[in-house]
């Protein structure tokens, strides 16, 4: 079997509610997505979803690197891609368009055993523990009770996982309804608190060390900066909760820090991170050090499909039940709180060929990226709560692709 | 498809050579060994040329299992012994199983495990390695020669009771290579017999004569402090780790940078562990290379890992089972086909004359401890080896 092309196609969509994070408190109400198809010589094609800002890389790579290939060849395809970016690193978008092609990879090498991904890589129970994540900053708190309320009533989920930071009173009280959100499925609920790099340690120290009077935290993700293992590490010395990290590393050596100097207590793994080869290294090597292993979020929750062959795998992240793009079809289900992969060949995760030509745009709008505003001012200095216009903008369910806070303000 | 039953014969098999090390230079030329096979409803067998009767008391676990779920299948085995841990004879049958089910899942596929695996390539680079001790300067000469003219470029020597033997016989190494490499790669192994001092003065002597490429298991395999204070104090790097049953027992020589190199291998708890362990690894930017075994077949792995550097080549004759084995030394890599799975073919025949034949004693491998061993050095007595 040979590779003999590729596609990749953009596309945007309306978000099925408004999410943001401590950088970005308005939040967005449009989200985009990039298709990539690998073509194969016997019919096969690989699907992955991601590398929207890295089209040239993506055309580089397979023309360079993947044509005439055997996808099957993934592992060894991948050290080819890594090592021929080796002066740069495989860093940012060079390492978008890796991530994403092997994933195509996976998804070929999958689908050429007529099996779903979780059965190739050698998984024996297709059924991984999960927890609700709302990107939640732009909700209301009645929103955010309904939303993690549904979440457990309709899906069974038992943990949640809060975007907090800008406000410790209303982190406080948010956190409440977010339990009581879940309580509509347990006593228990697991209680995650997410601040996206936006605190220094002792902010965070200070900050966590109050809600665990509160309440029993069951993470703190990216408390202080992704590259300060001194930091993460001070922050887990010095309250109860796992300081859970990484998500916003590239590759396994930058890990190295934080296994070195047990920075992180739950490991953080995506697909994203140079590609389903990467994660699984990642996996192993916390394996070895007895940390837990969480998969963040992913399109069409994809990541579910790693889960099963990794033995210390504790729970995967789901901002979605099912795709809410009205483009991507997935075969993996949320059951009683559970991520279920199904038997579909391939990594389960597709799309609908009308609606991705209605959806399919030239460029993505500047307001529909991952993460349109960047990183907040204040952010580890001082308290940057949600200006008013932020708010109102968060409020009003208009348009937040036209929202862009101004020049001069406290924002910018 | 599931898993509906095993088979495992157990068979002495005499070797082409004796081979020995520190611990028992005479060496011995029987060594027992094993072939498990996993059954399943769809009539396709996976087999692993290793195998213990600790397979029993684990075959419960993986019974009705697809096999094509081995990662899976391996951590409910591993959680099945939790109590007493993944050591000793219950390793070695996780082991086992685990490479049956990883032949069964490459079959299935109709492909070769180091392309289930994902490997693009199926080749590992090859060193030899004597473990002989016993055998005399021109049978080394013979035998690395042999690596040589097959572009091998470097090689393992057994040393560690008698400092001018030893000189020696590095240097019968050194010129057998030199004709494939200027600076052939040079690597010592003592097999835990010294402790770590000696294993600096021995070491530092030997490096002012050869450059050495790496020292293998110069101290205990659990003592992190004294392979680190090893590794501080000599030019070669410190190759530890076979001796080690998983991913947990290699966790201190890794975050303690107590090892240079990870010897990793089946002992590992299969391709799974073993795996596990060179990810580890990799993460710390540590090189491994993969153990000896029967056939090389753990070359498999070794095509598909990132970190692999040179896999550990024998050749003492352990494959009097088999009718043929898929790969062959070409260039120096061990070069390996197409054909499905490991690529093995057992002999029923050949497999019924070896257990059928009384050899008129026990093998003596494994080998004990010698005397003396971390204490005081105990030199080759006259008549211990043809060669004295």
């Amino acid at each position: 079997m040979k590779i003999t092309g590729y596609s990749t196609t953009l596309y945007e969509f309306p978000l099925n509610r408004r999410m943001g994070d401590a950088n970005s408190p308005s939040g967005r109400i449009r989200g985009s997505s990039n298709l990539v198809q690998l073509f194969t010589d016997e019919g096969i094609t690989g699907v992955a979803f991601g590398g929207g800002g890295a089209g040239p890389q993506i055309k580089s790579m397979v023309e360079g690197m993947l044509m005439g290939e055997d996808p099957r060849h993934v592992t060894g395809l991948w050290k080819r891609m890594v090592d021929r970016v080796f002066k740069g690193g495989h860093a940012g978008i060079v390492n978008d368009a890796i991530s994403v092609l092997d994933v195509a990879l996976w998804d070929l090498k999958a689908k050429a055993n007529d099996e779903p991904l979780w059965k190739t890589l050698g998984g024996s129970n297709p059924k991984v523990k999960a927890y609700a994540s709302g990107l939640d900053t732009p909700l209301s708190d009645d929103d955010i009770e309904n939303w993690y309320g549904t979440m457990a009533a309709d899906f069974g989920f038992t943990g949640g996982k809060l975007k907090v930071g800008l406000d410790q009173d209303d982190d406080l009280r948010r956190i409440e309804r977010m339990k009581k959100g879940l309580e509509r499925a347990t006593d228990t609920p697991e209680l995650y608190i997410d601040a996206n790099e936006f605190w220094n340690p002792k902010q965070a120290i200070r900050k966590v060390r109050e809600m665990e009077e509160q309440f029993d935290i069951a993470w703190v993700e990216e408390p202080a900066r992704r590259w300060d293992f001194l930091g993460l590490r001070r922050i887990s010395d010095a309250i109860k909760a796992p300081v859970c990290a990484g998500e916003n590393l590239d590759t396994l050596g930058e890990f190295l820090p934080y296994f070195h100097n047990r920075s992180a207590d739950v490991v953080q793994v995506s697909w994203g991170m140079t590609g389903i080869t990467t994660a699984m290294q990642l996996a192993d090597a916390a394996y070895g050090f007895e940390l837990p292993i969480t998969l963040g979020g992913s399109p069409g929750n994809l990541n579910a499909q790693l889960a099963p062959c990794m033995p210390n795998f504790l729970t995967l992240e789901v901002q979605n039940p099912d795709p809410d793009d009205g483009v991507m079809t997935s075969d993996i289900k949320i059951v009683d709180g559970w991520a279920v992969c199904g038997d579909q060949p391939g990594t389960g995760v597709s799309f609908d060929q009308e609606a991705l030509e209605k959806a399919t745009v030239e460029s993505v709008s500047a307001s529909a990226g991952p993460s349109p505003f960047g990183r907040r001012p204040g952010a580890g200095l001082w308290d940057n709560p949600a200006t008013k216009e932020e708010a109102d903008a968060a409020a009003s369910g208009v348009d937040g692709f036209a929202y862009v806070p101004k020049h001069g303000s406290k924002t910018q | 498809m599931k898993i509906t039953g095993y088979r495992l014969e157990k068979y002495i098999q005499k070797l082409d050579r004796a081979i020995g090390d520190a611990n028992y230079p005479a060496g011995d030329d029987l060594m027992g060994m094993a072939i498990l096979w996993i059954d399943t409803d769809e009539g396709i067998s996976g087999m692993a040329p290793a195998g213990n009767d600790a397979v029993e008391s684990l075959f419960h676990v993986i019974e009705g299992k697809d096999p094509r779920g081995v990662v899976g299948l391996w951590k409910d085995m591993v959680d099945w012994v939790h109590k007493g841990n993944n050591e000793g004879e219950v390793n070695g049958a996780i082991a086992a199983i685990d490479v049956a089910l990883w032949d069964l899942k490459a079959k299935l596929n109709d492909e070769p495990i180091w392309k289930t695996l994902g490997a693009r390539e199926g080749r590992a680079k090859a060193y030899a390695s004597d473990i002989g001790y016993n055998l005399s300067d021109d049978e080394l000469h013979t035998f690395y020669s042999r690596m040589a003219d097959v572009g091998v470029e470097g090689g393992k020597i057994k040393i560690g009771l008698n400092m001018k033997d030893d000189l020696r016989r590095i240097g019968i190494m050194r010129d057998a290579f030199s004709k494939v490499k200027g600076r052939p790669y040079l690597m010592i192994d003592t097999n835990e017999y010294w402790s770590p001092k000696q294993a600096i003065r021995y070491i530092n002597e030997i490096e002012k004569h050869f450059e050495l490429f790496w020292a293998e298991e110069p101290a205990r395999r659990w003592d992190y402090d004294g392979l680190r204070q090893v590794a501080r104090n000599i030019s070669a790097a410190v190759a530890s780790g076979e001796n080690l049953n998983d991913i947990g027992q290699m966790y201190p020589l890794i975050s303690q940078q107590a090892i240079d190199i990870a010897n990793v291998g089946v002992g590992h708890s299969g391709i799974t562990g073993a795996r596990q362990v060179a990810n580890m690894c990799y993460a710390y930017e540590i090189p491994v290379t993969m153990m000896n075994c029967p056939a090389n077949f753990m070359a498999h792995l070794a095509a598909a890992l990132p970190n692999h550097n040179m896999m550990e080549v024998v050749d003492p004759g352990r494959e009097s089972a088999f009718d043929s084995w898929d790969n062959h030394i070409e260039d120096g890599w061990i070069v390996m086909g197409d054909k499905p799975g490991l690529g093995i073919e057992v002999s029923e025949t050949k497999l019924k004359d070896l257990q059928a034949t009384d050899h008129g004693r026990r093998p003596g491998f494994p080998f004990p401890r010698r005397e003396g061993a971390a204490l005081w050095i105990k030199d080759i007595e006259p008549g211990e080896v043809s060669w004295k």
